[in-house]
């Protein structure tokens, strides 16, 4: 009788289970149903088929504007001169007058093309006008680590060259590069050839045949006249401090078609503190041999991060070998205080004492003060070493 | 006989060629030799005592990228900061993003505190979710498997020792898992306070509450204001642990510890990163000592 009403009892409750369950699967079954249905309803409805939302490229947007005082007006400023390496500069991109100025907009915009390339492209956008910075593509897929890039873009020549205003850490271009190469730099049309070779010790080779259009150095228009080569090597002395040393040749010929060849060495070593703050040491020396005339001059700055928010610097600059008849004590003193309230923007103040260059055909000391302002919004890719 | 010879010698050589692996972290670095054993050689680029979103990228990082045959990264973002520029120098196409050689470990987790609405002016958010899914003893099991899938499907011939020692290691982060989890179950419900959304998912797996950050945003330094609205709320809600990483400043935590009686534990967030964290086991047992004792 016991035995019998267990039974009877145990019978229930798996049967109520039963219920519960059927219950269950019904609730869902009813949901999936109704799923079924909102998506019928919504292709009914049409929607998506020429969406490419998920193919934008990366978009990056830079601002960059500054606050100047000088002690040069702003006529004698424009068309300023170096002794011996620029007769009169036709234009002057950044700084350009006393009060305020905005220097430009960066378009930068980086993308996919498929399994094989990447594509870049940076739009300057000034006051007076747009500009291609550069506009390339980059190989994915070359065996043997090399790598190949097409299109516009400025010359892995030196350690300074590549890399755009708003990256680097002082207002203005070195005086080295504006005084052979201009303050846009080696920048032009051309291929590029990169090779990392198997070695231990990080160790690269690039070359680049480029159509030589600066006007400073290389700018025969009648045809394609410059070549560029290029070794790099970087390496460890302990576990905070690194270094990054190179050598650098441009050879090409010039407007008056005469032979022209500059020679690059640089030396970086950095030092990381913490997460947050670092000590590099950045120097550079370039050499140059156009028409028989030869020049040199060099940069050397030291910089300090002392935690995410402050930088200082101070840079030391030389044009020490002239042309005949030339100035060779054109020098240039810099100091930088740079705040960032957050990694997307920096105020810099800069002050400078400039004794290279001359205006209206008199060399004249400049004294300059500058507060610059850069903010980088969007997807913009992280810079390198 | 003489040819016989070398040739087993170079066919023996060419069966034992290793995998080189890089991975982006050491935590990362710890699994693959783990379930690759000797099979794999293991680089690792970061080091456990820096900022994992901001690491040097660094010309010998190049070196060692070039000749990978697989890069191992934590992802949800956690390195745009210095992978990218590495990857693009580095010219190795079998380690490109979307290569085989690439792995990207976030998959095979589920993130918290994803982001409804994502602008820069809520600081340096993750749009993907918090990254630092790692601290969370029990998302190391689907990392692992995913990575010994991976060295499978590199070297296939191996598969059966990766499973293996997959298994052996999932036996054993699993004994720790609920071991730790008893252990400290009295622990649920405290409340803490951190540097910065660093601990989530630690606190995730022990219960523990979270009450506010050091940091007023993601990535913005400690601001006074800041900091007394946390004091008060500290005092309010009686909370007495500060939950610290190795490569912040540690004057703000000790500042409102010494205003609130609170205690600063410095908690690590990579194998490594404080001493006595060598293997993932010990690890694991820090991140719970630091989190409830």
């Amino acid at each position: 009788m016991q035995k019998k009403l267990l039974l009877c009892t145990l019978l229930s409750t798996y049967l109520l289970q039963a219920t519960e369950l059927e219950q269950r699967v019904e609730k869902l079954e009813k949901a999936l149903q109704a799923q079924k249905k909102s998506k019928l309803q919504e292709a009914l409805n049409g929607g998506n088929s020429f969406n490419q939302k998920s193919f934008i490229p990366d978009i990056s947007l830079i601002l960059d504007g500054s606050a100047v005082s000088r002690n040069i007006s702003n006529d004698d400023y424009e068309g300023y001169g170096i002794d011996g390496f620029l007769e009169e500069a036709d234009e002057i991109p950044f700084h350009k007058n006393r009060g305020f100025n905005f220097n430009y907009a960066e378009l930068g915009m980086h993308s996919e093309v498929g399994p094989y390339f990447t594509s870049d492209a940076i739009f300057h956008l000034h006051p007076e006008g747009f500009e291609i910075e550069e506009a390339y593509l980059t190989t994915k897929k070359l065996p043997a680590n090399l790598d190949m890039k097409m299109g516009k873009f400025r010359s892995g020549f030196g350690r300074i060259n590549a890399i755009h205003q708003h990256a680097q850490h002082f207002s203005e271009q070195p005086l080295v590069y504006e005084a052979m190469l201009g303050v846009e730099g080696l920048n032009d049309a051309g291929v590029a050839l990169h090779w990392v070779a198997p070695t231990d010790t990080y160790f690269m080779a690039g070359v680049e045949a480029m159509q030589g259009t600066n006007e400073l150095s290389f700018g025969k228009s009648s045809e394609n006249n410059l070549y560029v080569g290029y070794l790099k090597s970087g390496f460890d002395l302990d576990d905070s401090t690194s270094v990054l040393t190179g050598a650098s040749v441009a050879t090409g010929k010039t407007e008056e078609n005469q032979d022209s060849k500059l020679y690059g060495g640089e030396l970086t070593l950095k030092h990381t503190i913490d997460s947050y703050s670092n000590l590099t040491w950045q120097s550079e020396y370039l050499y140059r041999d156009r028409d028989d005339e030869k020049q040199g001059g060099y940069y050397t700055q030291l910089l300090y991060k002392k935690d995410s928010n402050w930088e200082f610097g101070t840079r030391y600059e030389a044009l020490n070998k002239n042309a005949k008849n030339q100035p060779d004590d054109l020098k240039k003193y810099s100091a930088i205080v740079s705040y960032s309230p957050f990694e997307f923007s920096k105020i810099r103040l800069q002050a400078t004492k400039d004794k290279s260059k001359s205006f209206g055909g008199v060399r004249e000391t400049e004294n300059q003060v500058l507060l610059e302002f850069l903010v980088e919004t969007g997807a913009h890719g992280a810079h390198a070493f | 006989m003489k040819k016989i010879l070398t040739l087993t010698t170079v066919l023996t050589t060419a069966m034992f060629a290793q995998l080189n692996v890089a991975t982006t972290y050491n935590y990362l670095g710890e699994v693959t030799k783990r379930v690759g054993g000797d099979l794999v050689k293991v680089d690792v680029l970061a080091s456990p005592k820096l900022d994992p979103h901001f690491i040097t990228p660094k010309p010998s990082l190049i070196s060692k990228l070039r000749r990978e045959d697989l890069l191992i990264i934590n992802g949800a973002q956690l390195e745009i900061g210095w992978i990218p520029p590495l990857l693009r120098s580095a010219n190795n196409s079998k380690i490109q993003n979307g290569g085989s050689g690439f792995l990207d470990v976030s998959g095979a987790v589920t993130l918290i505190d994803i982001p409804v609405n994502v602008s820069r002016s809520m600081g340096d958010v993750h749009p993907d979710g918090n990254p630092h899914f790692a601290l969370n003893i029990d998302n190391i099991i689907p990392i692992a498997e995913l990575i010994s899938m991976k060295l499978s499907q590199l070297d296939p011939s191996n598969q059966a020792t990766y499973n293996k020692n997959f298994e052996q290691f999932k036996t054993k982060m699993e004994e720790l898992s609920s071991k730790l989890k008893k252990e400290y179950a009295s622990c649920e419900g405290k409340k803490v306070v951190q540097y910065h959304e660093l601990f989530n998912y630690a606190m995730d797996f022990y219960g523990i509450q979270k009450v506010g950050n050091i940091e007023p945003l993601p990535g913005i330094s400690p601001s006074s204001k800041h900091t007394l609205e946390l004091i008060n709320t500290m005092n309010e809600q009686k909370i007495k642990t500060i939950l610290q990483d190795v490569y912040h400043e540690k004057k703000t935590a000790n500042f409102i510890a010494s205003k609130t009686g609170a205690e600063v534990k410095v908690v690590p967030h990579d194998v490594g990163a404080v001493d006595g964290t060598d293997t993932l086991e010990d690890f694991y047992t820090t991140i719970g000592k630091e989190l409830c004792q």
